[in-house]
């Protein structure tokens, strides 16, 4: 009922500022919105997790650049460095994941699940990787297309610009947009946290039982696994994006 | 353009920074003595193959049980030293259970394992960060630290405040101007910006609040399912209508920010570009940013959902009966976010281009 009507005024507000685009963007995000639920499906079939995200993530980031963005020699490079991001990630995420285990459900969610059986038979440390490889995915797009398309800009103004000239206007660009990115999944997840604190408030828990229990590490390495992803694109995009204006042009 | 030279004061902060995390990584490593439950350092492990305790579930889906059968060290208290023999069921999924290794160390009451000490990882974790987040973004990427460490505190403190009592919409809304502040004036710098940018959030935030008010005094919200938030001993409503407002909060920053900035670009570019010109150009950029941010904020929320989806899925919850009954919260976040968003871009464009057009008129 609420999410029809919030639905429902996302879309007239998308259309009436956006215009074409917004129409577009409101497509794009159903699209997203199913493509999603095929992911979350395949896993829960049991395939295995990570590949499954893996795909489903290269998938999401084709789409969102291309499709929305339309392809061009920009969108090529934010695609090729957010799969490399992605590769990256995906073993530092796991080796986080395996060791401080944090995945599975803590015992604030047993009151949730205990209508459900646990014998279900999947590794639920690949569901945690999967998690925050999809939390993630949105956030290191976005920064890669804008590095992308700024230093694309400036090349197109200063064409005399040497490779380490331009990696370093990139780095310049990343740097800017770092503040904003941080602050939005901050309020992001601080919203998320509220639930908790209050949770942990309440039964006077002591900040090492807080900083020691499952829901907590798990929400807050999260947090800032999703921030390591959205600082590594930064770099990498920079550099391919230098690269590449080089090359084509000589 | 400026130079990515390394400066002298660029060394200083990397060797503080290098002195600060060793500190603390060998400090969240030897600090058992701090801790009143006893910590064990598991030294080895047997494990064996038992008979399921639980009975296959609803779609006959089975998995394998062990036993770990523990040893390990006590590293704190007055039996510090002594060995100690503990044993830990474990399943192959781990919905509810851990899977032990050998140097893992673990919380202990009587002959129980409680949890994993991890406070360790949540350091290395921290450490990462800083060192990318300086070697990126130099000494303004540790500012953003700052604000995320300011903005928490007073967050807490408004948690505080609301046990004792205050109403907790009214609450984050007074939060929403501090944090509102503090973060702009950290990224942004005190400057005319700045100051445009913030009465943008503000008046952005108002709009979405009276929004989101309203829709949930209307639908109260009927037919939302609060499992997610069972755990709370107070009513979840009042508190998720506060989430809302906090996770819009963040969205509208970041788009007042960019708007903002840009049009101030397009006014320094040319002094007497036209109040129409603006106009468009601030709804070409709105046009860019909408799709992407709104991207952010749809990963970000509905990723949390995995974990129980699979659960329910594999229990025999069928697809649309899941997606009714519990994507609502996660989906609301979103949607709140997305609305924020999208309101942001017009009123920060009106604000920014009567700010800087009536500056220039004096």
């Amino acid at each position: 009922m609420i999410n029809t009507i919030l639905c429902i005024i996302l879309a007239i507000l998308m259309i009436s500022i956006g215009g074409k685009r917004g129409i577009k963007s409101f497509i794009s995000l159903c699209l997203n919105f199913i493509l999603l639920i095929f992911t979350f499906y395949l896993i829960a079939c049991g395939f295995n997790s990570v590949i499954v995200t893996l795909l489903g993530t290269i998938m999401f980031s084709y789409f969102i650049l291309f499709y929305v963005n339309g392809r061009n020699i920009k969108t090529k490079i934010s695609f090729v460095s957010v799969i490399i991001v992605l590769i990256l990630l995906t073993f530092f995420i796991s080796l986080i994941t395996y060791i401080s285990k944090i995945s599975g459900f803590g015992e604030e969610s047993l009151e949730e699940i205990n209508m459900f059986s646990y014998n279900v038979n999947i590794n639920m440390t690949n569901i945690t990787v999967s998690l925050i490889l999809i939390s993630l995915i949105g956030a290191i797009v976005d920064a890669s297309i804008a590095i992308s398309s700024a230093l694309y800009e400036v090349y197109e103004n200063n064409p005399n610009l040497n490779r380490y000239e331009l990696f370093i206007s990139g780095m310049n660009i990343g740097k800017s947009i770092l503040g904003t990115t941080t602050n939005t999944l901050l309020f992001a997840y601080l919203a998320e946290f509220m639930t908790l604190i209050v949770w942990f408030n309440g039964l006077n828990s002591s900040f090492s039982y807080i900083i020691n229990s499952k829901v907590f590490a798990s929400e807050f390495i999260k947090i800032i696994l999703v921030n390591i992803g959205s600082i590594t694109i930064i770099p990498i995009t920079a550099i391919l994006t230098a690269n590449k204006l080089k090359n084509t042009k000589e | 353009m400026s130079k990515f030279s390394i400066q002298r004061k660029d060394i200083v902060i990397f060797t503080i920074i290098l002195i600060l995390s060793t500190i603390s990584l060998v400090f969240v490593n030897n600090n058992f003595k701090f801790y009143t439950s006893t910590i064990v350092k598991i030294n080895s492990i047997e494990e064996e193959k038992i008979d399921p305790i639980t009975e296959p579930n609803i779609l006959g889906i089975e998995e394998d049980y062990y036993l770990q059968k523990i040893t390990g060290t006590i590293m704190n208290g007055k039996d510090k030293g002594k060995i100690i023999s503990l044993e830990n069921e474990r399943s192959t999924s781990n919905v509810v259970d851990e899977k032990y290794k050998k140097g893992d160390y673990v919380f202990v009451s009587g002959n129980d394992i409680t949890g994993l000490k991890r406070d360790v990882y949540i350091i290395i974790v921290i450490v990462i960060f800083i060192f990318l987040l300086f070697i990126i973004g130099k000494f303004k990427g540790l500012l953003s630290i700052v604000s995320v460490v300011f903005n928490t505190i007073i967050f807490c403190i408004g948690i505080k405040l609301y046990t004792n009592g205050l109403n907790i919409i009214l609450l984050i809304l007074i939060e929403s101007i501090i944090f509102t502040i503090i973060s702009l004036i950290l990224t942004n710098g005190v400057n005319k910006n700045t100051l445009s940018a913030i009465i943008s959030v503000i008046a952005s935030m108002l709009v979405l609040s009276i929004m989101i008010l309203l829709i949930a005094g209307i639908t109260k919200y009927k037919n939302v399912n609060f499992n997610g938030m069972s755990f709370l001993t107070v009513p979840p409503e009042a508190i998720f209508t506060a989430e809302l407002l906090i996770g819009g909060l963040g969205a509208i920053m970041d788009v007042c920010i960019t708007i903002t900035s840009s049009i101030k670009e397009l006014i320094d570019k040319d002094n007497n570009i036209e109040t129409r010109a603006l106009i468009k150009s601030s709804r070409n950029i709105g046009k860019d940013i909408m799709g992407t941010m709104i991207n952010v904020l749809f990963f970000t929320y509905l990723s949390g959902c995995l974990p129980i989806f699979v659960l329910s899925l594999r229990n025999g919850v069928s697809l649309t009966n899941y997606i009714q009954a519990n994507f609502s919260l996660e989906l609301t976040r979103f949607l709140v976010g997305s609305i924020g968003i999208v309101l942001a871009i017009p009123i920060s464009s009106l604000i920014s281009i009567k700010f800087y057009k009536r500056g220039d008129a004096r």
